[in-house]
């Protein structure tokens, strides 16, 4: 068993290994179609080097888009939390209320159905006509996208309750509303973080789209504005930014989901 | 019983569905949001002409059909590299450890956030278009196959090999079909994404399809345009997904997943 142990260990450092090197390869080859071959002008695509001096010198600097990493972060984080959390504050207590009263998920579901469709991108022209530019209009279309999969998830959720468990506590003198608030809720955790995390990804997807369209700040303006002063350094330093940040915002909802759901199982 | 409760459903459906478009319809008239947008009628009037007045230099149809092949191309390449690929890492470490850190370095990147990128590089053509909607397409597909792969049944597998079967037969008649589903369920998220990268890429830059369509509607302020873009692509998109699900149900009528 020991030998075992050791063997496993061996074959996990080396495969470690392989991934390193995969990577030195991927940055490798990069910089030598870039720097060293200049297969593709600087415009188009540029060297690895290039990308890390762009995003020290876009720390401190505005120009040429108006505002430095910091202020396009923080102006995308406002409006990607904003529309986010309308999103889930009103679309998670609705998809339990469809499931939950039956009145309520007669009348609502066909409107609902009648409107998801509908991409969010498809959204932002109505969405710029009626809140402007501003903020309003970004954080109106998120709505949208985040509120759909937060719905559709706490509705399978407490639809998944199994009703065994509903008759066992009304056997035992619950309530209505302790059935739900004790029994289905609980059992519905679980697809509800995952629908969290889902409009989360869609969210901010759809930010990028909201900015490039209308925009004056936030990284989706920086991408869509330096397309047209042809620096793709710093394009790619806005992407690069937008998959991190992702990924830092899906890492921070599995933490708050290992901690509120307990037991059963994920997704 | 059942075909009373039938009943009821129906009723409230159509209750809620007058609703919304009585309250659009009145919302239209007699408040101040006239002013910027159309009603209901005047939005069914031009869905109807669209068919047979063009738009820009296409009618309605001709928009659909050029957004359709844009994410078809896409769509279809990328899948078949995606399953590939997923399923290479799925089944031998080799591929997991070459490919996974790219991989993962690649993916929290949204498709749209490509399109600057992918059109300083190809242009605004038709390349763009297949690429973009490739990338909508590939995440999905490869981290479906890639996790189908992993997660079949470590026991289907050792039992198919102590029952004498080869390496080649295993591949293709435990580990294929069982990963199969979970493959077709990110087909679907990955068709619904194509559609909607197809669409920001239209909005971006280009001469025809759906999603210039209701650009070309907001910069000339014609909103009864865009509702009708919205209305079609709505559409269109609801019966790309039943057509998926349906390839499924044939596919895999084994394993239908449960959703």
């Amino acid at each position: 068993m020991n030998e075992y142990a050791i063997q496993k260990r061996k074959e996990k450092i080396k495969f470690g290994i392989v991934s390193v090197i995969s990577l030195c390869v991927f940055f490798g080859v990069w910089y030598l179609c870039t720097a060293v071959l200049h297969l593709k002008p600087d415009y188009v695509l540029p060297s690895p080097v290039q990308v890390v001096e762009a995003f020290f010198e876009k720390l401190t600097q505005t120009a040429p888009d108006g505002a430095t990493l910091g202020g396009h972060i923080l102006a995308s984080l406002q409006v990607a939390l904003t529309g986010y959390l309308l999103g889930a504050v009103i679309g998670i207590p609705l998809g339990i209320a469809m499931a939950w009263f039956r009145k309520v998920d007669m009348f609502v579901t066909p409107l609902f159905d009648l409107i998801r469709p509908v991409p969010t991108i498809a959204w932002i022209p109505l969405m710029i006509l009626w809140f402007g530019i501003g903020l309003g209009a970004k954080a109106a279309i998120i709505f949208v996208s985040a509120f759909v999969p937060c719905v559709i998830n706490a509705y399978a959720g407490i639809k998944q309750t199994k009703p065994v468990h509903l008759w066992v506590s009304q056997t035992f003198g619950a309530s209505r509303r302790e059935m739900l608030f004790t029994v289905a809720i609980p059992t519905a955790l679980p697809l509800i973080f995952t629908g969290l995390r889902i409009s989360l990804g869609t969210a901010w997807m759809t930010l990028c789209a909201a900015e490039m369209l209308a925009s004056n700040r936030g990284l989706g303006y920086m991408i869509q504005l330096n397309r047209t002063l042809a620096r793709a350094d710093l394009i790619v330093v806005a992407m690069l930014t937008i998959g991190v940040i992702g990924t830092i915002f899906t890492v921070g909802l599995d933490a708050l989901e290992k901690k509120f759901v307990k037991g059963g199982r994920r997704g | 019983m059942k075909r009373k409760i039938d009943l009821e459903k129906t009723v409230y459906a159509v209750a809620a569905i007058a609703f919304f478009f009585l309250l659009w319809g009145f919302l239209t008239t007699f408040t101040p949001v006239k002013e910027t947008t159309p009603g209901p009628i005047e939005v069914l009037q031009l869905l109807v002409s669209s068919f047979y007045t063009p738009i820009g230099s296409k009618v309605i149809v001709g928009h659909l059909l050029v957004s359709l092949r844009r994410v078809l191309v896409g769509f279809s390449v990328a899948t078949i590299i995606g399953i590939v690929l997923g399923i290479a890492m799925g089944t031998s470490r080799w591929a997991e450890a070459i490919f996974k850190p790219i991989f993962e370095l690649l993916r929290p990147i949204p498709p749209i956030a490509w399109i600057s990128l992918v059109i300083l590089f190809f242009g605004i053509g038709e390349t763009s278009k297949y690429i973009l909607c490739g990338i909508g397409a590939f995440t999905n597909v490869t981290l479906n196959a890639y996790t189908g792969a992993q997660n079949v049944d470590p026991e289907l597998i050792g039992c198919a090999r102590m029952l004498g079967t080869s390496e080649r037969d295993i591949f293709f008649r435990v580990i294929l079909p069982s990963c199969t589903p979970q493959i077709f369920a990110g087909m679907q998220v990955a068709l619904s994404t194509s559609w909607m990268a197809v669409l920001a890429a239209e909005m971006v830059g280009a001469q025809e399809g759906c999603g210039w369509m209701i650009q070309r509607g907001s910069d000339t302020l014609n909103i009864t345009l865009v509702m009708v873009g919205m209305i079609v692509i709505g559409l269109v998109g609801m019966l790309l997904a039943t057509l998926m699900r349906t390839i499924e149900r044939r596919l895999c009528s084994w394993n239908i997943m449960e959703n």
